[in-house]
């Protein structure tokens, strides 16, 4: 456990220095400042808008955080070698594995929640500007929607650290990660499709696709249940019960992958 | 007690579909005992850094077996027994060298006590002492090489392995280098050195492998280089036509062809009427040497035979 802990922080530290997190973190606050600056033009939808915008640019922070960080935190290690120096000391695969995802995970943690203080100043701003157009805006449904952004972001760091374990190149990573974020964000509503009777009619959806997509969809991770923008933006209420199965998928998931990742990089060698 | 052992072991590796499997370690067997300072040697790509790999864990042997104390390596890990500098060594750019060796010493189980001796010690030992708070991305690669040397040796292994210590290292760094690898020899740590610098093997080794095309070719002792001609002066002469070699060959000398000249190892009794009978018959002394064959001299003959 010490061994992890000790790989976690020098990860972390190796994210938090990163130069890109300043380049990120200054892209974010030009997105809050847009909301800032464009939430006149909405009115009646202030409060919609500025949830929306800010989830939004949380999401889209993260996602860089994720692809131009946290992929060059371990696949950067394989790439240039330090693996061997590492890998020399009394440190397993598997304990290298889980240090490495905590580290991101950290790192992860301290970046968005920097972001989110922002966010929080963006919106009681322009909560004290435009205080009549805030009806439905709920400060506990905005606080769970951008706790699920970090939540998908630490699956998505999860595919970041299984990829870089099986493969030999950064961009090869990058590239299986980022089509692993596209397709899990974008599955849950190909199979409401398939399942519609819309699709029913369609001619060229063979049965063999469906079935393919079926167990696809099994397999891809769903993004789409860490979703909460809606209820943030319309101030829904949200079940606690699918709050849990949220969490629960995301953990049980990344668990999962982690596992296999620690397994399949046990069996690797290091040229 | 042979410390580590390789027992016919092959590597071949793969490099990818319709490329030829290439034989990176074939049939290698070798001992190293225990407070040896234990040199490989060979041309690129002879199969060293493969060999430390194996050892290391990094990757597997195709076939054969390499035991550590006389058990099998695949039944235990011996990494807490080993420090490692790599050829070239990569560190993390952005934290200082005092947080990579906290993170050593951690990995490593050391108490924090222990973790702030050993690097002070090595840190001044290795002049990183004023650079310890700097990024690692701004030392030079000298500095790296002596970074790499202190992660290597901080939590005091009982085998040291280093695949180009020297590299990179300006004469001072080499120096130092060379001080502590005896320092560590003193202490009677096992120390597998890998290195091209072949004088620097020469002098630190006690016994020489040399490698080529991941065959074993030949076995040295370090006495192999002093020669049982200790007491003799070497000479580097122009070349002895056949007719005036028989009477410094009468006087005990030994006549070695090298390139146009030739190379003699004179008796150090008869010295004076050696050099006198060469330049009566008008054959120059060239200048002298230290030694009757080099190590460059020996891995050059037989990486050429194992060429030929």
């Amino acid at each position: 456990m010490r061994a992890v802990f000790a790989l976690a922080v020098i990860t972390f530290k190796e994210g938090i220095r990163n130069r890109s997190l300043f380049g990120i973190v200054l892209l974010a606050l030009f997105l809050f400042g847009l909301n800032i600056m464009v939430a006149g033009f909405f009115m009646r939808d202030v409060g919609k808008v500025t949830v929306d915008m800010n989830l939004s640019a949380l999401s889209f922070a993260g996602l860089l955080l994720v692809f131009f960080v946290g992929v060059n935190l371990m696949a950067k290690d394989i790439d240039r070698k330090t693996i061997h120096l590492v890998l020399s000391k009394p440190i397993s695969r598997a304990q290298y594995i889980w240090g490495k995802y905590l580290g991101i995970q950290f790192f992860l943690v301290v970046s968005l929640s920097l972001l989110f203080v922002f966010s929080c100043m963006t919106v009681v701003l322009l909560l004290s500007l435009y205080p009549n157009y805030f009806g439905g805006f709920s400060w506990v449904q905005f606080v769970v929607a951008c706790f699920f952004v970090l939540v998908k972001f630490s699956v998505l760091t999860a595919i970041v650290v299984f990829f870089s374990a099986i493969t030999t190149s950064s961009l090869i990573t990058l590239i299986f990660s980022f089509a692993s974020y596209i397709a899990g964000v974008t599955i849950e509503e190909v199979v409401f499709y398939l399942k519609s009777e819309f699709a029913s009619q369609e001619q060229m959806i063979s049965e063999g696709l469906r079935h393919f997509i079926a167990v696809v969809s099994y397999l891809l991770p769903n993004f789409s249940v860490f979703d909460y923008t809606l209820e943030a933006a319309h101030g829904l209420t949200i079940e606690s019960s699918r709050m849990l199965l949220s969490v629960g998928y995301g953990v049980v998931y990344s668990c999962i992958l982690l596992s296999l990742a620690s397994v399949i990089f046990a069996r690797r060698e290091f040229n | 007690m042979d410390e580590i052992q390789l027992c016919a072991v092959s590597k071949t590796y793969n490099p990818g579909l319709f490329k030829k499997k290439v034989n990176a370690v074939k049939d290698l067997s070798l001992e190293i005992a225990s407070g040896e300072v234990f040199g490989l040697i060979g041309p690129n790509g002879a199969g060293k850094s493969t060999t430390i790999r194996m050892l290391l864990g990094l990757i597997r042997p195709d076939s054969g077996s390499i035991l550590f104390r006389g058990k099998a390596l695949t039944e235990q890990d011996i990494r807490s027994e080993i420090g490692y500098l790599p050829e070239n060594p990569y560190l993390y750019d952005h934290l200082n060298l005092r947080e990579l060796l906290r993170f050593c010493g951690r990995s490593s189980q050391l108490s924090v006590e222990q973790i702030v001796h050993r690097s002070q010690e090595l840190l001044a030992k290795l002049d990183l002492l004023e650079a310890q708070k700097r990024p690692l991305r701004t030392f030079s690669k000298g500095m790296l090489q002596r970074a790499g040397i202190c992660f290597a040796l901080l939590h005091d292994p009982s085998i040291v392995i280093f695949d180009e210590p020297m590299s990179g290292l300006d004469p001072i760094g080499r120096k130092m280098v060379f001080d502590l690898v005896m320092e560590l020899k003193q202490q009677g740590k096992t120390i597998f050195f890998c290195s091209h610098i072949l004088s620097d093997v020469e002098r630190l080794c006690d016994r020489i492998c040399l490698i080529s095309k991941g065959r074993l070719i030949k076995q040295f002792h370090r006495d192999d280089f002093l020669q049982s001609m200790s007491q003799a002066v070497f000479l580097e002469v122009t070349d002895i036509p056949e007719q005036h070699r028989e009477k410094p060959l009468a006087m005990g000398v030994q006549i070695r062809q090298e390139g146009q000249g030739c190379l003699l190892a004179v008796p150090g009794e008869n010295y004076f009427s050696v050099s006198a009978y060469l330049q009566e018959v008008g054959i120059e002394i060239l200048g002298c040497r230290a030694e009757w064959v080099s190590l460059e001299d020996l891995f050059m003959q037989h990486v050429k035979e194992q060429e030929q």
